[in-house]
């Protein structure tokens, strides 16, 4: 790990720390959203904040894990010459779970998962595949044939080559699209809250119907800020554990 | 060492490769040669089982290849490629390890074979192990490359235009060092080129391949004067004569030549110039520094001042050139002969123009 990389790791912690701090001090968030919105008489959802964001982390971080651990080997597999006939279809179902609205999706899976955590997990799982899987795709695509051609000429196995050449150099394309697929997550989980699944959704909503800016603030901020640490924190992935042409010259 | 028996390559209708049969014996250079789509890059990589033949048989070791796992028989047989295809995240030592790292050597006998394997591509084991490739230039990579194809130290040697991806001096440089390597380590080499100067320069035989098929295979020597058919004629070329000066070593020209020392007395120079018109000036280790005009002497108080002093690099040639390139270099500086030098740069002798001329005439007779 190099300086910078350390720089960057520290600067995240302080950010989460600061993130943290703020969502924990009620308090302040009371007297701020009251002297910017005096005609409200409640300013706070009545649920508290560090269990919104609690609730929300959740929702992302189980619903991203799933993604990641399904999107990535379906990426690698329609790439291998077991899998290469599928890669048209995977490309259209990836594409299609990602034009298809989130909030539709809820809207089937309610009837047949219920309400709540389940069918909205299941929601941003689909949503949150396609950058997963087309970054993979496209990552290992763009290894060139002729390093390949040595990995293979030298010997080495299929599944040799895989994690030890093409996975490290498509490292850097395949974690972008984890990145986009986890900021992406992190916003679309507000529509958990339309179904009962909790998160910031819930001031956001409650907000709109009752046409009161001050919880619509409370539910946007806290998100607007877990979407730059989670930025953050894959770009530092990228940064220390990825190879790059462009580190490798210093 | 390597038989290929009818050798069929089909894609679809199209055949790639027609019915080839070829021999190799242990410790020569065999060169596949011919235009485009001739089929040699398929031949080498059907050698090593990157490509599967459509029909015939291969044996590496009189062993059929297709009863040895591909990567078995791949960690078997080095492989360089014009490209090269090193790998960009890795070091240069760890590109160098791929192949001991595969058959589980230990650390301390990999980091010493790495060691072993840059000195012998001329590179600095300590300025070069943690290299990256993009840090390399592309003559330097391809050594590499060659270094990482010797890393098991494979009896065995597959490469295709391996000198084809840098410039013609670098090209040059590498081609001098390939036959010094050959010479020390006397690997089965089957190498694929479209260029015919290589091939007459590095090859014990040459196989010139049209559309799929061999039509013929023998040393350079019978290649360039009997010709099998009108298309190896005509590949080979009008300046046949030319071409298989670069088959030759000057090693049987070189001859003793007059030299003297940099401090020598005007008396000294007298005796070993003679009726010549000319020496060659060395330093006390006996490297060349230059040469000495019998008309400037006359004035001349000292060796020093006398001396036409060039740059050696352009004025000398290595013991291990061609007769081409003696010629060429003769050609270039004006000069009847030039002086050679070992690969320290300390003076052997001379070549001289006659003695090309004498060994043209002995290859037409």
């Amino acid at each position: 790990m190099n300086n910078r990389s350390i720089k960057r790791w520290v600067f995240l912690s302080i950010l989460l720390g600061v993130f943290l701090w703020l969502i924990s001090n009620t308090q302040l968030w009371e007297i701020i959203l009251s002297t910017l919105f005096p005609q409200e008489t409640r300013v706070l959802h009545p649920r508290s904040l560090p269990v919104l964001v609690w609730e929300h982390v959740r929702l992302v971080v189980i619903s991203s894990s799933i993604t990641i651990t399904v999107g990535v080997p379906l990426g690698i597999w329609v790439t291998r010459p077991s899998g290469r006939d599928f890669l048209p279809i995977v490309n259209d179902i990836t594409s299609f779970g990602q034009t298809f609205p989130p909030v539709a999706v809820l809207a089937l899976t309610v009837p047949m998962l219920g309400f709540g955590f389940l069918p909205t997990t299941v929601a941003l799982f689909l949503y949150g595949l396609l950058p997963i899987v087309r970054n993979t795709i496209a990552g290992l695509r763009a290894v060139p044939p002729d390093i390949l051609d040595a990995a293979y000429g030298l010997g080495m196995s299929r599944l040799h080559v895989l994690f030890r050449i093409e996975i490290p150099l498509a490292a850097r394309v395949i974690l972008a699209g984890v990145r986009t697929s986890v900021i992406i997550n992190i916003g679309t989980a507000m529509i958990g809250a339309v179904i009962g699944a909790g998160g910031l959704g819930s001031p956001i909503i409650a907000g709109l119907v009752q046409d009161n800016i001050a919880y619509i603030i409370e539910g946007a901020v806290p998100a607007a800020m877990m979407a730059i640490i989670a930025d953050q924190f894959w770009a530092n992935i990228e940064e220390t554990f990825a190879y790059s042409t462009i580190s490798s010259n210093t | 060492m390597i038989r290929l028996q009818r050798v069929t390559k089909r894609y679809g209708d199209t055949i790639a490769v027609n019915e080839l049969s070829l021999e190799v014996n242990q410790g020569e250079v065999c060169i596949l040669i011919g235009p485009s789509g001739c089929g040699k890059t398929t031949t080498l990589r059907m050698i090593n089982r990157l490509i599967e033949v459509t029909s015939g048989h291969i044996f590496v070791n009189g062993q059929e290849t297709s009863q040895i796992k591909p990567e078995k028989l791949r960690q078997s047989i080095g492989y360089a490629i014009q490209s090269v295809g090193l790998f960009p995240h890795l070091t240069v030592a760890a590109n160098i390890a791929v192949v001991p790292e595969l058959l589980h050597w230990e650390k301390d006998r990999i980091t010493r074979r790495i060691e072993e394997l840059l000195a012998l591509v001329n590179l600095n084991p300590r300025e070069y192990a943690g290299k990256y490739p993009s840090q390399l230039s592309g003559g330097e990579a391809q050594r590499i490359g060659v270094a990482r194809a010797l890393a098991a130290n494979p009896p065995i040697l597959l490469m295709d235009e391996p000198f084809g991806a840098v410039d013609p001096l670098t090209r040059q440089k590498l081609q001098s060092q390939f036959i010094s390597i050959q010479q020390k380590l006397k690997k089965t080499i089957i190498l694929v080129t479209h260029d015919l100067n290589e091939a007459i320069r590095l090859a014990d035989r040459i196989a010139i391949m049209e559309s799929g098929k061999l039509v013929q295979y023998d040393t350079p020597q019978v290649i360039l004067s009997r010709p099998a058919n009108k298309f190896v004629h005509d590949f080979v070329g009008t300046d046949r004569a030319l071409k298989r000066l670069s088959s030759i070593s000057i090693e049987g020209f070189v001859k003793p030549a007059p030299s003297v020392m940099i401090d020598a007395s005007n008396r000294e120079i007298a005796s070993v110039i003679g009726y010549r018109r000319y020496a060659w000036v060395v330093d006390k280790n006996g490297k060349l520094l230059g040469w000495l005009d019998r008309t400037n002497l006359n004035e001349a108080t000292s060796v020093r001042e006398t001396m036409v002093q060039g740059d050696i690099e352009e004025i000398a040639i290595p013991n291990n050139a061609t007769l081409h390139e003696a010629l060429a270099r003769m050609l270039g500086q004006g000069f009847k002969s030039i002086p050679v030098v070992d690969e320290k740069g300390k003076f052997i002798g001379e070549v001289t123009l006659s003695d090309v001329e004498a060994a043209t005439a002995e290859m037409e007779s």
